[in-house]
Order: C-alpha cells, then structure tokens, then sequence
C-alpha cells in the first residue's frame, strides 16, 4: 500500500494531480474501509476506517471519522474517532469533537473545541527555560471538555 | 460540480456509499452504492460492483453494474461485467465483456 507514497514523497504532489479539482467526499457519503492517497481531502460525510493522505486533510462540520488518520496537515472541524499522525499541524476547530491521540509539528486547539486525548508536539522552549537544548518534547497528557 | 470528488490520486477500499452525485477518478475497491449519478472519469479505476440511477463510464470498471435509470459505456472506456439498466448505451471504441440485462 506504500507505493502510493513511496514514488511522490520526493517529488511532491503535483504529478498525481492532472487538474487542481478538490478531492471531497460530501454529506451523504459514507465509506466502510480505506481510504488513501496524494492530494487534498474534504471529508464532510462519514468515513469508518483508515485515512491516510499525502496532502491536508480537512474533516468539515458534520464530517465524521471513525479510524487513524495520517496526513501531511489536519483541520478538524467535525467529529474524530482516532488517532492524529501530521507531519505539519494539527488544528482542533471550535465546535469540532475530538477524541484520540494527536502528533504534529504544531497542535492548536480552539475555544469551543471538544476533545479528549494525548497531545505529542515538537516545539523548542523559549530561553531561560530550555534546558535541554531545544530537543524538549512535549508530551502532554491534555484533557478537555 | 459533484458533491463528491474522488481526484486522481485518491484509492479507497473498501464500501462507499452517497446519495449524491459522484465523480470518480481516482481509484475505488468494493462496492459503490450511490442514489444519484455516477460518473467514472477516464484515467479511473474501479473495482467494485456499482449501483446507481445512472452510470457514466470513460475509465475501467471491472464489476457488476446495476442502474435503475441508464449505462453509458463512453469512446476509451472499459466495463468487464454484467449490467442491468433499462438504456444501454455502448459508444464506438469501448470495450466491454460481459451480459447486458435491460429486463427491469
């Protein structure tokens, strides 16, 4: 299933994509398995199973996921059932209900955002308080409701 | 523009289902349920059994095909399966291998 990844992790996601059309997947589909692949995703309907996407992933308002979800960024503004893994970051919106462990470059959550979960970012502390020489890990056992 | 979008890069498998139109040009395993229209770009791949009202195919689909409006196999497109639909259409160019039903 790696190939998908393997031959664009290098050069992008600009080969994959013959025209700039969104990938989306709208209200009233619901998908029952994998889903995988280069490019940008807009889920606004109710997916049951893996997410894996080379490209940011936007779960909209009254989108759904249930399963682990692998993406280059993550825009959550409706449900997940998973676990988060983002090169880039990770944002929780207001409104948006969350529940799993998230690892990003950078995780912001918003006032009115729902989630339960562990948090694991990279991030340098500021001077004076970096003792470790900026390879200070985070892991946060943030809870919020 | 279809609410759904299934872009080239995309593969899903496993079962999905719409009420609305979907455009498909990526590549889908499984099944495809949807109440409305589909449409199977060139460059697509399917592997799946589809149910729609109406079916558009210029990519491949290897699968059975029931539509309860029509089926067009287009010029470059590829079907490998039996269909059932009250209008058939197969476009000069077209491959397809299978039984045609249009007893609904």
């Amino acid at each position: 299933m790696s190939r998908n990844f393997a031959t664009n992790r290098a050069g992008g996601r600009t080969a994959v994509r013959g025209s700039d059309e969104a990938n989306v997947l709208g209200a009233t589909v619901r998908v029952r398995g994998r889903l995988l692949g280069d490019g940008d995703l807009r889920i606004e309907g109710d997916i049951e199973g893996e997410v894996r996407v080379r490209g940011s992933l936007d779960v909209s308002e009254g989108g759904n996921v249930r399963g682990n979800v692998t993406a280059s960024a993550v825009t959550l503004s409706g449900s997940l059932t998973g676990d988060v893994d983002a090169e880039g970051a990770v944002l929780i919106r207001a409104g948006a209900k969350v529940a799993g462990d998230m690892k990003g470059s950078e995780i912001a959550l918003e006032e009115g955002a729902s989630y339960t979960g562990r948090i694991e970012a990279d991030f340098e502390l500021p001077d004076g308080l970096d003792d470790s020489r900026g390879d200070a890990k985070s892991r946060t056992g943030a809870k919020r409701r | 523009m279809a609410a759904t979008v299934i872009g080239q890069g995309i593969i899903i498998e496993g079962e999905v289902t719409s009420d609305e139109a979907v455009v498909v040009a990526g590549t889908v395993r499984g099944k495809l349920t949807v109440d409305g229209a589909v449409t199977i770009e060139s460059g697509a791949v399917v592997e799946a059994d589809i149910g729609a009202t109406t079916l558009s195919v210029g990519g491949s689909v290897t699968g059975n095909v029931t539509a309860s409006d029509r089926v067009d196999l287009l010029t470059g497109g590829k079907l490998i399966g039996d269909v059932k639909a009250a209008r058939v259409t197969i476009a000069d160019g077209a491959v397809f291998k299978g039984n045609v039903d249009m007893d609904l």
